[in-house]
This record gives C-alpha cells, structure tokens and sequence, in this order.
C-alpha cells in the first residue's frame, strides 16, 4: 500500500474520530438548546471537570474513575440548571448567552485555584491513557481511541433517538423542544423535562471528557474550551433549531476541521482557523437557517 | 343553584400592562353543561379562558375548580387537574405522526387506563385512528381540529376549554366538530366555547355569555338562537 | 421643556461620569491611575459595541476584530521608524518605512476600522439571530489568525512593543468623550431611531420603508469605526500589545460590561463599562495586598476572576435587563412617571 494512501486513511480516521467527538458535545448542547432555547457556552466546562475529576481519580481503578467522572459531571449540570438556568428563564438570548459565558469563566477560574493547590498548573490524566495506543488496520496506524470515539458516538446517538422516539420522556421532551408552551398546556412537566435534558446532556459532556482526555491527558483550566467554540459554531452552521441537524452540524465541523487541516500545504496550516471560519460566513450566507435544515416540509424530527 | 359549580369565575380582572383586558367577570359552568362565550374580536374571550387556564394572572378575583382555588397554579398543573384547553389556532405538532400527538395528550392524564387509552378520541373521530401513522401536518384543517379536540379528551378532563374551534374550517368539517361537542358532553364532559359562531353556539349550549369589551353584557339561552336581533343587539351593546 | 432635559441628561450624564473618572485619574497615584485609564477605554470600546449591538439588536462578536485591526495599525504606525527596523523586521516596506504621530494614528484607526467592518458588514448584515452571531465570530476568529500569522502587516505571535504611551487622563478622557458624543448623536438621528425601531419590530419596519441591510451596515461600520478609534487608545494606553489581548478575552469582557449595564441604553455602556473595571480593579487591587509568596499570589489571581465571574452571573440572574435596566439616565424620572 502506498505511503500516501495510508496517510489518508489514518486522516479519514482521525476526521471520523474528531467529527463523532464534536457530535456527541452538538448533542449536549442542541438538546438543553432545544427545551431552553439558551445556548450554553459553559458546557466546555463541564467536561473540564470531567477530565480534572479523571486527572484526580487516576489512581483508582479505570471503572471507578470514569463513574466519578460522570457523576461529577451530572450533579455539576443539574447544578447549572438549578442555579442558573432555572432563574434566566424567559430571559432575551443575548443574556442568557453572556450569563452563560460568566459561568464558564466562573468555572474557569474555581478550576485555576483548585489546580495551584499543588503549585504546578495542569493534571495528568493517565488513567484512560491506555486507550490512546495505536493498533494497526491493514498497515495503517490508528489510534484505539479513535474506533472508540466513533463507537461510543454511534452508540449514544442510537439510544438518544430511541429514547426520543419510543418513550413518553423523549416524546414530552420533542413536544417542549417543538413548542413549549402548547406541551405544558398539555401537561406535560418542564422541569422533568428539562431535568431530562440536562442529565442526557450532562452524560454526554461526561463521555466526552472521557475521549477528550485520552487525547490529550494534560488538563488545564481552559480544557475543551476551545473545541467548545468550534462545536457552538457548528452546530449553528448545521442548524440549531433541530438535534440532528445540530449534530450533524457539530460531526461536520470537526469533520472538516481534520480534512482541511491534512488538505493545507505544511506551511500554511497556520491559516487553519481563516479557512474554516470563511467557510462558515459563505455557509451561513447562503443558508442562514443551518446548512441541514431542509424546508419545512421535509419529514423529520424536531427536537 | 347547584352544588359546587365545576368551574367558577368569580369577579376576575385579567390586565395586560395597564390596560384591563377582562373585568369583573363572573359566570359559572356547572357539570356536564355547555357554557358559550361570544362577542367581537377583542371582547376577552381568549384572555378569559387564559387567565382559566393559568397562562395570565387573575389580577382580581377567583377561578375555582370544583370549589378549589386555581390561585398561583401553573398551565401544566391546572392541566393535570382536570382542565383541557383546545388552543385557538389548534397548536397541533405537525412533524409529529397522529399517534404521538394524541399521546402527548396523555401527560394530563389522571387515572390509571386500562385498554387503549387513545380510545376516547379515535371513538368520537375514527379517522384518526384510520391516520393514527400519518404526519399530523399533513391532515386537513377540519382533521387537525379533530385531532386537537381528541388530544385534549384522552386526559379525561373535567373540563373542555375550546377557543374557535371553527376557525378557518369548512362547513362541513363545523357541522361535524360541533356534532362532536353534542356526544362529548353526553358523556359528562363539561364545556366551555368561545365561539365567533354567535347563533350556533347559543344553540348549542345551555347558556350563553355575551361579552363585550371585557364585560359580560348579556346571558342568551337556546330559545334565543331564533332571535337574530337580539344577538346583534348584544354585540353592538358597547 | 422635559424633552429637552431628557435629551441633555441622556448627552451629560454619561459625559460628566468620564469626565468625573477622568479627573479622578489625574489625582491618582501612579500606580492607581492605569485602572482608571483602562476604565475610559473601556467605555470606548463598550460605547462602540453598543451602537451595533444595542441599537440594532443584532449580537455581533466580531467588533472586537475592529479593535484589533485599529490598534495594532496605530501601534505598527507609531512605533518610531529607527526602532520599527529591529523589532518588525518583516512587514512591508511601506509600513516599516513610515510613521505617523499620535493623532494622526487615532485617524487612521477609526478609518481602517469603518472601511473594515463596511466590507465585513456588506455580506453580513443580511443575517439576524443565532447566524449573525456566529458570522461575526468567524470574522473575530479570522481577523486574529491573520494578525497572527501574518508577518508582513505586524508583529504576528510577538509583542508588538515600543508603542508611544500617549493616552493618558486627557487622551483617554477625550477618546471616550468623543465616543459618547458619537454614539448619542448617532441614536438622536433619524437613522439612528430608525434602525432601533425595526429593532423593536422589524415586520413594522420593513412595512414602512426602512432598509434594515442598509440601516444595519451604517450602524455597523460607525461601530467598526469608533471601536477602531477604541484600539487605537488601548493601544496608546497600554504600550504594548499582543494579538492575543484584542480576541476572545476581550470581546466576552466587554459584552458581558454592555449586558451587565443594560444592553439597549447609551447609560447601560457607559456604567456597565466603568461598573465592571471598576469591580476588576478593586479585585485585583485587593489581591495584590496579599502578596506573600509567588503561590499565594496566583492562589489570589484565581480568586479574583471567580468573584469577577459570579458577581456578573448574578447581577444578570437577578436583573436581566442589567443595572440600568436598558434605561437612558432621566433627572425627575419619578415626576415624568407621576404625570403618566
């Protein structure tokens, strides 16, 4: 096999893997977007204290590690709600959004002191490192991470919709999506509801925290921010107004991002960023709804 | 008098800002009865079954339910306590299939069911159970009334609130649903219409309230429904 | 006759609190007068956001990109010609060859600053909402890439040093004067009532004759230009700059100052700005009284960004509509209410 063939395929890896990690963070976010309309820009925070709760617990057993990772992450989403999300509701998006960036900068922050306990910034996360080894396809390295990413994705994307479309909970939770003030003259409870979305959420940013780390195991206060602006981005590219778009929106960006990134010549990937971002003006510009949401008409789920 | 009327509205006042949308209104509906509210576009009658349902606040005044308090309850509690509204405009959701509507329906729900607990709306409207599959979306207005109507009786409410329901409909599509108001209430299911279809309705229910510009102007009964004047009479009382 | 007060106490009010500030730096230790220098630019740059984003109702993070480009063309411009050979060894030869003074280079930067953002703003304008937000983040996004990665126009990655400190209480008292006076006549002008209408109610609007694209990019490019001037007094203030100090840091603080003091008002900037500095400096003023030792210190630095952070989420959960409530100051405000 040729050496440029097997490059691609390891960059067709790596994309896959990248864009299935942006799709499960699109989940989270376009899910508590769907039931609250507020864009949460501290949802990269929660998977910071995922990856620091993994960094903290490295000497446990992997199992107990990643369980306390998910029920810090959970208890820290429910916490978001409660306190923040409950009291902002029916305020105008603008605020909603820059309550949620003090949040992240609040989180941020907390983080920062609890990290310079010990005098060094960062924490190694090493318990869910094993995960990162290459293992050969065909003559062609790729990262076990990877097949992971791209499994627990598929997986969790499958149960959500089967959620969403067989039980009463993800029924009540696309009719709030969808209109929320016809669902509770239904009956149906906004708070279960949005308690709902908010764990769902929650154990996405938990699993996500879990592959984030495998990656790149040194945990600073600014983890996952940055792939949380890149996800926001897309999923308001993809179209934010319905989950699947969203996700699609969030798998294609990060997608993309690989592609491009492998596509530039070596000494011009530094401009990375200008292309992309010029891609999602001239995306947006010509479809300002989200690349995916097709007419009204089509028949597809709304949530 | 009977006993304690099914729903009570005692002296309420619904403002929005400043300006008072609905003023000391009182009427009550007792069980298994057929109440109308008509008048002019703007006369309150939307506001009122809001203000019954939770939506707005009742700056003054009392909603009761079976002698209870409605006071500070939310939409989705009043909801659960028996009372269904039919929102103007039918508020269907269109990309969701027939079935799922119906048994979004079900979040009211008191009781435990037993058999299909869509049956009370597929026995008044059997073309929803025929389209139980279809894209709610996809049904013809006269249909998606139907289906708001039947959403709204799989709770079992107490209580039906309807807001124009033949709104936009044809003439047809209004004989039926207004043939179904007829066997909803055989069953013991109270009604409370806000029609612009002055003469039908006050055919149809027991009593009718005449609102106008926020204020109850005038109580019709059957008999009047003849009386064409009379219920101009009333409208142009102002 | 009420009127007219109201438009005077909408104009002064703002004005006299700047020039309040102003006069307080002067009487300040050196050490404290830096805090309230930042603060005037700071009103600078929020004043310029708010006339697109508060007048129009359009989120825009991108207004930080026009600070950017205008303080690193007055900062390039006006380091000295002898010294620009050492430090930018790579930009093009008209920029490495030339300088301008320090007023010249404000010019320049409001300039570039309104050209920039009327070409950005001629494709955007057209988009509204979640869109329009995202759009001119990709312009901030792109705007620093570029700035950073791109040697021949600045310093790229490096600190771009040696830039005259012009701006002290006069040149940052002034520079936000300027500002206000901008802006207020701007939302005092039919256009300006204008854009905030359909603000209001675009359908209405758009039923009525007013070209919103239209309304929007005027709006957009006074902001890109004031916000350029903004740059350039930031730049002159702090003597030196890096690209990573006009990006994301910088637009999140100053929209949450807007929001914070009311989103809609011209008051709302001018306290959300100074209210916010103020609180950042206080905070930082407190943390440096408990220097110890280097651990202590960053332990504090921590500290202070959590108070910074829970005190903005709070005044927003407990009043959304931000510290003015999105009101213009008003004298016998509760007189004019008693009169209905």
């Amino acid at each position: 096999m040729s050496t440029i063939a097997s490059v691609d395929l390891q960059t067709l890896g790596d994309a896959f893997g990248q864009g299935a990690i942006y799709a499960l963070m699109a989940v989270g976010i376009g899910l508590v977007f769907g039931v609250l309309r507020l864009v949460n820009f501290a949802y990269g925070q929660l998977i910071m204290a995922g990856a620091y709760t993994l960094a903290y617990t490295s000497g446990w057993p992997v199992a107990a590690s990643i369980v306390s990772c998910f029920a810090v992450v959970v208890t820290l989403s429910l916490a978001m709600d409660r306190l923040v999300f409950r009291p902002l509701r029916g305020s105008s998006p603008a605020v909603m959004l820059v309550t949620t960036f003090a949040v992240s900068f609040f989180l941020q922050a907390l983080a920062l002191i609890i990290d310079l306990r010990d005098g060094t910034l960062g924490q190694i996360a090493s318990s869910v490192a094993p995960l990162n080894q290459a293992v050969s396809v065909g003559g062609v390295d790729v990262r076990k991470v990877t097949f992971v990413a791209v499994g627990v994705a598929v997986g969790a994307l499958v149960a959500l919709a089967l959620v969403l479309a067989r039980t009463t909970i993800g029924l009540h939770t696309r009719a709030a999506a969808s209109d929320f003030r016809t669902a509770r003259l239904l009956g149906v409870r906004a708070n279960r509801v949005i308690a709902f979305a908010v764990v769902v959420s929650g154990l996405l940013a938990g699993a996500v925290a879990v592959l984030l780390t495998v990656q790149n195991p040194f945990v600073q206060p600014d983890f996952a921010l940055e792939d949380t602006i890149i996800v926001l981005v897309g999923v308001v590219v993809g179209g934010i107004d319905r989950l699947w778009t969203a996700t699609l929106g969030g798998f294609a960006i990060g997608f993309v991002s690989v592609l491009v990134n492998a596509a530039l010549p070596t000494d011009k990937t530094v401009f990375l960023p200008s292309v992309v971002y010029a891609l999602v003006i001239v995306v947006l510009l010509l479809r300002p709804a989200g690349l995916f949401a097709w007419g009204r008409r089509a028949a597809v789920e709304r949530v | 008098m009977p006993e304690a009327a099914a729903l009570e509205l005692d002296g309420i006042e619904v403002r929005y800002g400043s300006v008072s949308a609905v003023r000391d209104l009182t009427l009550s509906v007792g069980k298994g009865e057929i109440v109308g509210l008509i008048g002019p576009n703007g006369a309150g009658k939307s506001t009122t079954l809001h203000a019954i349902m939770g939506l707005l606040p009742a700056h003054r005044g009392e909603i009761r339910l079976h002698g209870q308090s409605l006071r500070r309850r939310s939409a989705e509690a009043i909801a659960r306590a028996g009372i269904a509204l039919v929102p103007e405009g039918r508020r269907i959701f269109g990309d969701f299939t027939v079935e799922e509507n119906l048994r979004l329906g079900l979040a009211a729900r008191r009781q435990a069911y037993i058999g299909d607990a869509l049956g009370p709306a597929f026995e008044l409207f059997p073309i929803l159970a025929e389209f139980r599959r279809r894209q709610a979306g996809a049904l013809s207005g006269g249909q998606q009334q139907q289906l708001a109507i039947g959403r709204a009786l799989v709770a079992r409410p107490d209580i039906l609130l309807l807001d124009e329901p033949s709104l936009g409909l044809a003439p047809l599509a209004v004989d039926g649903i207004f043939q179904a108001f007829t066997e909803i209430r055989e069953v013991g299911t109270t009604i409370l219409l806000v029609e612009q279809r002055a003469q039908r309705t006050v055919a149809l229910a027991n009593r009718t309230h005449v609102l106008v510009g926020g204020e109850l102007q005038m109580t019709l009964g059957p008999a009047d429904a003849e009386d064409t004047d009379k219920i101009i009479a009333a409208y142009l009382a102002s | 006759m009420s009127r007219r007060l109201d438009t005077l106490t909408e104009l002064l009010g703002p004005a006299v609190i700047v020039i309040l500030v102003g006069a307080l730096a002067t009487t300040a230790s050196a050490s404290n007068e830096v805090y309230f220098l930042n603060a005037l630019v700071f009103v600078a740059i929020v004043v310029a956001i708010y006339v697109f984003v508060g007048i129009s109702g359009v989120l825009s993070f991108g207004q930080i990109s026009f600070v950017a480009v205008g303080a690193f063309a007055a900062g390039v411009m006006t380091v000295p010609v002898d010294s620009k050979k050492g430090v930018l060894t790579s930009v093009f030869p008209l920029l490495r060859d030339h300088s301008v003074g320090n007023v010249p280079s404000l010019l320049l930067a409001a300039g570039l600053g309104g050209v920039f953002a009327f070409v950005v703003g001629l494709p955007l304008m057209r988009l509204s909402g979640l869109a329009a937000g995202i759009a001119t983040f990709a312009v901030l996004e792109i705007t620093h890439n570029v700035l950073r990665e791109w040697t021949k126009i600045g310093p790229g990655a490096t600190t771009l040093a040696l830039v005259p400190e012009t701006t002290g209480a006069l040149q940052a008292t002034l520079g936000a004067l300027v500002a206000i006076v901008v802006a207020f006549l701007y939302q005092r002008s039919r256009r300006g009532r204008l854009l905030r209408a359909s603000r209001e109610d675009p359908a209405v609007a758009r039923s009525v004759g007013v070209n919103i694209h239209l309304e929007r990019l005027l709006a957009f490019t006074l902001s890109g230009a004031l916000a350029g001037f903004a740059g350039a007094l930031y730049v002159h203030l702090l003597g030196s700059i890096t690209t990573e100090q006009v990006y994301l840091e910088l637009t999140f603080l100053t929209l949450a100052m807007l929001v914070v003091g009311g989103l809609t008002s011209l008051w709302g900037a001018v306290i959300g700005a100074l209210g916010v500095s103020g609180l950042d400096s206080f905070l930082s003023r407190a943390e440096q009284s408990h220097v110890h030792v280097v651990l202590t210190f960053t332990l504090w630095q921590g500290t202070r960004l959590v108070f910074l952070a829970a005190i903005m989420a709070l005044v927003l959960i407990l009043r959304p509509s931000g510290l003015t409530g999105g009101r213009e100051l008003r004298l016998r405000w509760s007189l004019r209410r008693g009169r209905g």
